[in-house]
Formats: structure tokens, sequence, C-alpha cells
């Protein structure tokens, strides 16, 4: 039944929207982690890139995160000799996470999850209306 | 219910068609053998079915439960269960009812 598939279709966008929202919360909470050792590198941001996958059984095109990449941008330095992380110059690379572009991202990622789960209701509903007609 | 009385003249024409469908028996029994894929054997189909989205809602929820499972899996499991039981019971009602308004019937 093709309101079923829309249901699964609809819930593997749940899936790949909640793994990026799980790396926006990963970047976010490692937004100051540094090396241990001078010079060394810190948290590199990752992303999540997507991709259709289609359902053998059902023809339905769902999503699924095709891999899981880090973020090239470079590191951002700063000042801080104190920091055992510090290189000669007293210089600590700090991660290229920014936290204006994760509050962003992490919005897109609430909004995609919400359109999911009213597709998914609306299917839901439609399935009862359908049922309704039996009665 | 409206359609009550349609549901009636139905279940008659498909009984008559059955008995016209069947081989003559060389001895007229009183009672009727019953046709294998027949009301019985479409109702035990759905009940396994449904059973079967059920049992897979419960496996879902009980993952959930232990900590292993995905939220989003118990979701459609459970909605999969929900719509197999209500067509279940709806086409159940449609049939009960059908089978009442027989058995009212005046002969």
């Amino acid at each position: 039944m093709d309101l079923k598939t829309a249901v699964d279709v609809s819930a593997s966008a749940l899936r790949a929207q909640s793994l990026r929202m799980r790396l926006i919360a990963e970047n976010l909470a490692n937004a100051d982690s540094v090396a241990r050792t001078p010079g060394g590198e810190p948290y590199r941001r990752r992303v999540a890139s997507f991709a259709s996958a289609v359902d053998r059984a059902s023809g339905a095109a769902g999503v699924r995160v095709d891999g899981i990449e880090s973020d090239p941008t470079p590191f951002q330095r700063k000042y801080n000799p104190g920091s055992p992380a510090a290189d000669a110059k007293g210089y600590v690379q700090m991660p290229n996470v920014n936290g204006l572009v994760e509050t962003a991202d992490m919005k897109a990622a609430q909004r995609a999850y919400e359109a999911n789960l009213g597709a998914i209701e609306t299917a839901r509903a439609l399935t009862m209306r359908t049922l309704d007609l039996l009665k | 219910m409206s359609i009550g009385a349609l549901d009636a003249a139905a279940a008659y024409g498909r009984v008559f068609d059955l008995k016209k469908a069947a081989p003559p028996p060389a001895v007229e029994t009183s009672v009727v053998p019953p046709a294998a894929g027949g009301f019985g054997g479409m109702i035990e189909a759905m009940v396994t079915e449904t059973a079967t989205s059920l049992r897979a809602a419960e496996t879902a929820s009980a993952r959930q439960v232990a900590g292993k499972g995905d939220l989003v899996d118990v979701a459609t499991a459970m909605g999969a269960a929900e719509v197999a039981l209500d067509t279940m019971v709806a086409v159940r009602d449609r049939v009960v009812s059908a089978y009442a308004e027989i058995m009212r019937m005046q002969i």
C-alpha cells in the first residue's frame, strides 16, 4: 500500500535527520576540544551527506546517510600560552566549529524533521479516513 | 447500519454461487462442508497478518525499553499494527452485522 510506503520513506528521512542532529550536537559539544600535545590537531567539524536510496521491494526512494565527512576548513588560532596544546609561539589551534553555523544547521535539521513528521501524520490520517469507509 | 440489507443480499448471492460451483454431492447432507479459502480462511489470514504486525510492534517497543531500539522504528511499527488491527476489526464488524441481518430475516 502506497500510504504505508510513504510512512516508511518519511521514517527513513527521520532517521537521517536525527543522525544529522547527532553530528551537530557532537560539533557543538566539541567546540572547545583541543589537542593534548603542543601544536596538535584539535577536533575537526563533521558533516553528514545524504543520498537517495531506492527500496527494491516497493520502488520508493527513501534517504540514507551516504557518509560522514570532516570539514576541511582551516582551524582557528588562538593565543593562549598557558594551554598544554600551545605551540612554541603560544598559539593553540581551535576546532573549526562555528556556533552560528551549527545553530543555523540545527534549525534546518529541526525543520526537515518536523516536515517529515507532518508527512507521516497526514499519511496516517488518510489511512484512517479510508478505513472509516468500512465502518 | 443502512447498508445491512445490501450486505445480506450479497452474502446470499455468494452462498448461491458457492452451491452452484460445488459439484453436486451424491447424498444430500444437511451440513455444507466449509469451503477452503472461504470466509474462515479470509479471517484467519487477516488475524495472522495482524498478529504478525502486533508482534513486530511489541518487539520494537521492547528493544526501545531495553535501550537498544530506535524510536522511529517503534512509532512506525505501532502505526502499522494499529492500521492492521483496525482493518481487521472493521471487516469483522461488517461481516457480523451482515450475519445478524440474515438471522433476523423472516423466512
